[in-house]
């Protein structure tokens, strides 16, 4: 049974229609142990894969292929990473998702990734010329509920 | 999400949404009390509430010193 009705289907399909530009891929990390969130999670992402072809989906094990979840930065599942694609070479913005984008969190999903298809932020330029200046990592964690 | 934006716009920022509910611990590490609440480099800032842009921007510049 699937989890998104046709009508929310029709929509995103439409939005994604008129919206995503260059391809988008989700790194999606998995896990064989508990996980309560992950296989509904693994099946939205299918889900909302399905209703363009400009986006991918690449699901990974968080304990066999520790090393790519390494370098993606993730060590808790269900986690969610946005990149583009240059030839064979994925490219990562550092925008992610940890836990299951259902509710709120799944219009944050799907403007995720009309966000990363856009290759722009939308930010402000007085912001973006902030940002320039940065020379140290940072590292923010939004927390969010589903309501 | 603002903070995606901006993890979009600079390569040193990167930005994850934290299901509260999901990941309690990480929650009660940061005292996260209401959503959506941002953590900066591990609790050297924090921001309550949705905030506009200036603002977010503000707390990442204070919270790097």
């Amino acid at each position: 049974m699937s989890i998104l009705n046709e009508s929310i289907r029709k929509q995103v399909r439409d939005l994604f229609d008129q919206q995503l530009k260059q391809p988008v891929g989700v790194l999606f990390f998995n896990t064989k142990n508990d996980c309560e969130t992950c296989s509904d999670t693994q099946q939205l992402l299918e889900e909302v894969i399905s209703l363009s072809d400009k986006l991918f989906l690449d699901v990974h094990d968080l304990e066999d292929e520790a090393e790519l979840a390494q370098k993606f930065h993730i060590d808790k599942v269900p986690g969610i990473i946005f990149v583009g694609k240059d030839g064979d070479q994925l490219i990562d913005y550092g925008i992610r998702m940890l836990g299951i984008p259902s509710g709120h969190e799944f219009s944050t999903l799907i403007h995720d990734l009309i966000l990363v298809s856009g290759r722009d932020s939308e930010l402000e330029q007085k912001t973006r010329d902030e940002l320039k200046k940065l020379t140290k990592p940072v590292h923010l964690q939004v927390f969010v509920t589903p309501t | 999400m603002l903070a995606h934006m901006m993890a979009m716009e600079s390569p040193l920022v990167e930005a994850e949404s934290v299901e509260a509910m999901e990941f309690p611990d990480l929650a009660d590490r940061f005292n996260v009390s209401g959503v959506p609440q941002t953590t900066i480099n591990d609790g050297a800032g924090t921001v309550v509430g949705a905030a506009p842009e200036d603002y977010l921007l503000n707390e990442i510049q204070r919270a790097l010193g």
